[in-house]
């Protein structure tokens, strides 16, 4: 055990107690529409914005934009579409052939396009990187200007997994050629309401 | 291998070092883009170096913090002195599960410690997932860089090694073709895994979980299929409250390839139902680097690899010259504190303009350290006859106005009448590969003179 050991060598070798930071969150605002930059950034990003004024016509428009799925999860009760049910018992590796989860996130973040989902939200943790593709709900009041807030916003949780979501899987490490789907979903929407 | 001479190895192919310099500085370029895009750049920046000096100063104790907190989760921590006592834990949790086949995510720290060939001397499968490491890994390779592994090779050799190792159709280095291929292939290491290995981006203090970020996937889909994730730590990744993470996520992807943030910033703080996960804290010479005073700032690196893309001398050497887990500037002040005569050659491998200083997300003073670590090595270390002597003229011919300014004419007169195959000769090293600059007349102070006396 080299628990004692290194705690000690930390110890003798540290330098004197430095402070912690006051961190100073207004030098971050700006004043700016959050859905027009978080647009700009989910497409920076490689996923794709769908704006809505309620629920009612989500599963219409969803199905539009996947006519061909058909092994479809829902982990909302706003949406009807599912035809393969998960529960926490669920063995993730049978949702190898899924082709489309729906998803309701917390909290979309402008500055970088990201949605914040967790464990609750997803049921099972595998399921939004094993779907091919994803679709992220989440309500307009819930864009947040950058990750302050939204840190803010989830302190009070239960903890234990969670996944910020920026766009669908991707790569460029043959020649910095960007090819998006890598290992995780494939595409990404993210549906305002 | 000195660094100089594995550059210029990697510089005889002048096509693919031009293509490599390009490729970089474009990823440089794209991160300026984004670091101007969002309000209070530098003071993330400003706010990220106190966070992890304040870390670093009392890292004891955030140490045992994190792991109270992580235990009380239902994590598992382990403590390894050094790669030897990280591999043997690695390998004992994998006997425990009986684990053959494991996947493994991006993990520089991994390949610091050699864990692959450890693991794989016995009897166990190691697949690294993130495509640029598998690429390297079918190459057996080390990855030439920290975030763009195989950055180094071109799509053609990419489609030779999947033919070989994949059996995928000859595609002229289709990117997307090969990258699809890739998916499948892995698909199924990640559906037969036993065990997944990640590394950590972040750990916190305050909550005793861990954050690992990647564009892929691949950490996820491996840790989330198996039933054992063992998360390998450097012991300097700490951050002492989860607020902080806002911090960090905004600078790491920023900095390192120019997106806002990465695809997936994966929050682990409990194991799921039924599963195990496990935390390898690992010191590994970190806590003697903490000890000097002129090099413990270098603890702050997260790891980002902007001080490569921008470097001039990495981005014409390549990473493979640097011989060290970690290439480039960051890698050239951390590697010296491992093995100073081993990694001698580094510190000189840098023109020390500043540029890596400049681009750090935590402020880490790079070239100055740089700089230090010479004035180490020349007392330590013999240097060459050449070199050592050629120095010393120097200095005292800079020492000395009259000198300096006769030594400048004869230089100027020798560059302007002397022929160039004698100035590019083997004798001048400033004259390999390179052309010296025309002589314009007159030197700066004669030039001003004239100006002033008009």
């Amino acid at each position: 055990m080299s628990r004692e050991s290194i705690l000690n060598a930390v110890k003798a070798n540290k330098p004197e107690a430095l402070p912690l930071p006051d961190i100073d969150l207004s030098v971050f605002d700006e004043d700016i529409n959050l859905i027009e930059r978080f647009k700009e950034n989910i497409e920076f990003v490689g996923g794709r914005l769908l704006e809505l004024d309620g629920l009612d016509t989500l599963d219409i428009e969803i199905k539009a934009l996947y006519p061909e799925a058909t092994k479809i999860v829902s982990c909302m009760k706003e949406s009807a579409l599912g035809t393969v049910p998960v529960s926490k018992d669920t063995d993730p590796h049978t949702l190898e052939d899924i082709d489309l989860t729906i998803i309701k996130g917390n909290y979309a973040v402008a500055e970088n396009g990201a949605v914040w989902v967790s464990e609750d939200d997803i049921i099972v943790r595998a399921l939004p990187f094993i779907t091919n593709d994803l679709i992220l709900v989440v309500p307009k009041n819930a864009v947040n200007l950058h990750m302050h807030q939204v840190f803010d916003a989830i302190s009070e949780r239960e903890r234990t997994f969670g996944v910020f979501i920026s766009g669908p899987s991707k790569t460029a490490d043959i020649e910095q050629c960007l090819v998006v789907g890598a290992h995780g979903a494939i595409s990404l929407t993210v549906v305002l309401y | 291998m000195a660094h100089a001479e594995a550059a210029a190895k990697f510089n005889e192919n002048e096509a693919k070092v031009n293509w490599h310099d390009k490729a970089l500085w474009f990823v440089r370029q794209k991160r300026d883009k984004q670091a101007h895009k969002i309000q209070g750049w530098e003071q993330l920046r400003d706010y990220a170096s106190a966070l992890k000096a304040n870390v670093l100063s009392n890292l004891d104790n955030y140490l045992v913090q994190f792991e109270e907190n992580a235990k009380k989760n239902g994590v598992t921590v382990h403590w390894a002195a050094n790669a030897e006592e990280h591999n043997k834990i690695v390998h004992s949790i994998l006997q425990k599960h009986n684990a053959k086949k494991i996947v493994k995510s991006k993990s520089m720290l991994t390949e610091e410690c050699h864990l692959n060939p450890f693991l794989e001397a016995n009897d166990i499968e190691v697949i690294d997932t993130d495509l640029g490491e598998r690429i390297v890994q079918l190459a057996q390779e080390p990855p030439s860089h920290i975030v763009l592994p195989a950055i180094h090779k071109t799509k053609e050799e990419v489609d030779e090694l999947f033919q070989e190792h994949l059996g995928t159709k000859p595609s002229g280095g289709n990117p997307e073709y090969l990258t699809r291929e890739a998916r499948k292939h892995l698909r199924n290491k990640f559906l037969q895994a036993d065990a997944a290995i990640t590394g950590v981006n972040f750990a916190v203090a305050d909550t005793g979980g861990f954050v690992v970020c990647t564009n892929e996937g691949n950490a996820d889909m491996g840790a989330h299929l198996a039933k054992v994730h063992i998360a390998c730590m450097g012991m300097e990744k700490l951050i002492p409250q989860e607020k902080h993470l806002g911090i960090f996520l905004r600078l790491l992807a920023r900095s390192a390839t120019g997106q806002p943030i990465t695809t997936y910033s994966s929050y682990f703080n409990k194991p799921e139902e039924g599963k195990e996960m496990h935390i390898v804290i690992v010191d590994n010479g970190r806590t003697e680097q903490l000890s000097r005073e002129d090099f413990r700032r270098s603890l702050h690196c997260i790891r980002c690899g902007a001080c490569m893309n921008t470097c001039p001398i990495y981005r014409r050497s390549g990473g493979h010259s640097y011989d060290a887990t970690i290439p480039g500037p960051i890698g050239s002040i951390l590697s010296p504190g491992k093995d100073l005569t081993k990694h001698s050659s580094l510190p000189f491998a840098s023109t020390l303009c500043g540029s890596c200083s400049d681009v750090c997300p935590v402020k880490i003073n790079i070239h100055e350290q740089l700089y230090k670590w010479r004035q180490i090595i020349v007392k330590d270390v013999p240097q060459p006859f050449v070199k050592k002597n050629i120095m010393k003229a120097v200095g005292s011919i800079l020492a000395k106005p009259k000198t300096y300014d006769f030594v400048g004419k004869s230089t100027r007169f020798m560059l302007k009448n002397t022929p160039k195959s004698l100035i590019n000769s083997k004798i001048n090293t400033w004259g390999h590969a390179r052309d010296l600059p025309e002589v314009k007349g007159d030197n700066f102070e004669e030039w001003y003179k004239k100006k002033t006396e008009k």
